[in-house]
């Protein structure tokens, strides 16, 4: 019976370790950039959220897509009518992994440069990213941050001709995240 | 008893396992109630106001064009059926306060009882469709106030001699109910008031019409537009003016919608020959089987100002 009551507190330990590893984040931003030859292209939002599991190396980030705010509203529109379809596709998803350094402690203090494989649904199209990234972690506080390029035709997001000189074919996307458990 | 141990560590193990693995588990999609976007394409169907307002700092520069009948006795190939002959113009500019008020100004030539007018209008976003259907409808509210600047007319008993400065003055107040069922289509319905302060004998100051219309997208910039106005108009006037020669017509126009990066261009045909509410509503009296139709445009070119560095913060 001891022995059983033993097991059963290690058990419950290492579930207890296990999520002390998990932190979350409910305001990840996200932001994209191109440039094309008519104008540049800039929104933002800080409406995403991220989790990432610091002993697994498992991280993962998702984004309403109409939350992404323009200046110019007309092109929030166009952006969310025609290019982004949100009514069909509402999420941009991201599932991946730690893979370089492997077997790395992120645990310890301190900025650690990443690569991260996984893969991202955007638009409806799944396509895996390998992308370099940077996980920081001080005092308990974790923070996550990466800059990687998109090409539209990835993703299927058709641009028209008509309008193609107002919109790039690759943007860069930037995500930031500050986590808490 | 190493089965019980055995047992309860893979449990344990399964439950760590799944936590690590799908971190997305940890997320429940709490988005609330999204409002529908994009039920129209412009601020207005073909004659008369969509549902859509412009958002803060939008400012449209609007042009639309009525033409000549198109057959009839003043229209067919010597006037190019109809291209020679322009029955209304209007020029406007339109500003988005607030994402849901907007307010205009413009001048249209005028084409009924009165000309040259200028206008102006306010219009607000009550109620938006939400993608859950916890608000199943958007509406709307529009307002206009227009004056004539045209020469009060000797006649004293013309709808255009002015005794005093009130006479040039017609309003008109809409509701606009509207609805987007799935991707292409898009039904408004419009109960709508409008004052005329002078009118001619028999004819009435206030008078109420049911407005209705639709947008069927045939791709996404095209689209088939159509609307159409039910005027109430009582029977003793429409009478009154039968046995003066003149009939009333309810204005019904169709189109297509064509939209390209910042404009929207809508190409269309309708009978009436005003563009103002407070003059196609109550003063049609050209008829489609008459071949008094005509060509007509709407240009709506959006721009955005200020903003640029509220928003790069």
């Amino acid at each position: 019976m001891k022995r059983i009551l033993l097991i059963l507190g290690i058990v419950l330990g290492t579930v207890n370790v296990f999520a002390q590893d998990i932190y979350s984040c409910r305001n990840a931003s996200f932001s994209f950039f191109s440039s094309a030859p008519m104008e540049d292209i800039e929104a933002k939002t800080d409406k995403g959220v991220s989790a990432i599991n610091l002993k697994t190396g498992a991280v993962y980030f998702k984004v309403p897509v109409n939350t992404f705010q323009f200046r110019k509203k007309l092109m929030q529109e166009h952006f969310n009518e025609n290019y982004l379809e949100t009514d069909k596709y509402p999420y941009a998803e991201f599932k991946g992994k730690v893979v370089e350094p492997a077997g790395s402690n992120l645990s310890t203090d301190g900025t650690h440069d990443v690569t991260v494989e996984g893969v991202l649904s955007l638009h409806g199209v799944d396509k895996t990213y390998r992308e370099k990234g940077t996980i920081t972690v001080q005092g308990g506080q974790v923070t996550s941050a990466s800059k990687f390029n998109v090409k539209l035709v990835d993703h299927k997001i058709k641009i028209p001709t008509l309008v193609i000189k107002n919109i790039a074919e690759v943007v860069e996307v930037t995500v930031k995240a500050t986590y808490a458990k | 008893m190493k089965a019980i141990s055995l047992l309860l560590i893979s449990c344990g193990l399964c439950m760590t396992s799944q936590a690590q693995d799908d971190l997305s588990k940890m997320f429940k999609d709490s988005t609330g109630h999204q409002p529908v976007i994009g039920t129209f394409k412009s601020t207005r169907i073909i004659m008369g106001h969509s549902n859509e307002t412009l958002k803060k700092h939008e400012l449209d520069f609007r042009v639309a064009h009525r033409f000549g009948d198109a057959g009839g006795s003043f229209g067919g190939g010597k006037t190019a059926f109809g291209l020679d002959n322009s029955t209304d113009i209007r020029i406007a500019f339109e500003y988005g306060i607030t994402d849901d008020l907007m307010i205009g100004i413009s001048r249209a030539k005028g084409s009924g009882d009165l000309t040259q007018i200028f206008e102006g209008l306010a219009k607000y976003r009550i109620l938006k469709q939400t993608t859950d259907d916890h608000m199943p409808i958007s509406l709307t509210v529009f307002g206009n106030v227009t004056v004539s600047t045209m020469t009060s007319n000797d006649d004293a008993t013309s709808p255009s001699h002015f005794d005093e400065f009130t006479d040039r003055m017609t309003y008109v107040g809409q509701a606009i109910l509207a609805r987007k069922f799935g991707e292409r289509l898009s039904l408004t319905l419009s109960p709508t008031y409008v004052h005329r302060n002078r009118v001619g004998y028999m004819d009435e100051n206030n008078m109420f019409a049911l407005g209705g219309s639709g947008r069927i997208k045939l791709s996404k910039r095209l689209a088939f537009i159509a609307e159409y106005y039910v005027p109430f108009r009582s029977q003793s006037s429409k009478d009154y003016y039968k046995s003066q020669g003149v009939e009333f017509f309810n204005p019904l126009g169709a189109g297509l919608e064509i939209e390209t990066g910042g404009h929207v261009f809508s190409v269309n045909f309708t009978n009436s020959t005003a563009i103002l509410e407070n003059q196609f509503i109550p003063e049609t009296r050209s008829s489609w089987l008459q071949g008094q139709f005509r060509w007509g445009f709407n240009i709506s070119r959006r721009f955005s100002l200020f903003g640029k560095k509220d928003w790069k913060k």
